[in-house]
């Protein structure tokens, strides 16, 4: 009874899905975008873990194409997919560009 | 769906306490890093789009100039 309770307070507050803006394109994309979100909390961890910042990097990979395919199923709108696209290669500029610095770069 | 929004708060202050304690520079930027791809589904869930656009397009860029600064054996 308590839990069936906890879930009418959580529908009372405010998200992603209960705008009337934005509604969820199936119940199924609800579940993939919870699962996203659970991958990138795992990379999250991992890069916490891990000793060496060279195999912190892949992880930082994973953390941004996990949050591109939230972006890209949280909104179903062709907007949302130019802004994942956008995120998307902007993100992978930015983790190779922390790599490629670390690893020295052009040498002359 | 306010569980995915709960998920992505934690992340980002797993980014910013990870950030104030690492030495690393490098470490500092990956953190960064973190940061801003948390920040981004909580402006999606808002629905400012366009904003979000702008932002994929800024955050990359500034840790590019930011990398700048610290040149290996240099930091």
């Amino acid at each position: 009874m308590s839990e069936f309770s906890l879930f009418h307070v959580l529908e009372e507050l405010s998200g992603p899905f209960s705008s009337p803006l934005i509604t969820p394109p199936a119940e199924s994309a609800e579940l993939a975008t919870l699962l996203c979100g659970v991958i990138a909390l795992y990379s999250v961890i991992r890069i916490i873990f891990e000793p060496d910042v060279m195999r912190k990097l892949p992880f930082l990979n994973v953390f941004s194409f996990s949050i591109s395919g939230i972006i890209a199923l949280m909104i179903p709108h062709p907007l949302g997919v130019i802004a994942a696209a956008a995120y998307f290669i902007g993100s992978t500029f930015e983790s190779n560009a922390i790599a490629s610095t670390w690893a020295g770069g052009v040498e002359e | 769906m306010i569980l995915l929004i709960v998920l992505c708060c934690i992340m980002v202050l797993i980014g910013g306490i990870y950030a104030g304690y690492a030495r690393d520079p490098y470490t500092k930027l990956i953190a960064l890093g973190v940061i801003g791809g948390g920040v981004m589904p909580l402006i999606i869930a808002r629905g400012y789009v366009d904003i979000a656009v702008a932002l994929a397009i800024i955050i990359p860029l500034s840790t590019i100039f930011v990398l700048q600064l610290c040149k290996k054996g240099v930091a």
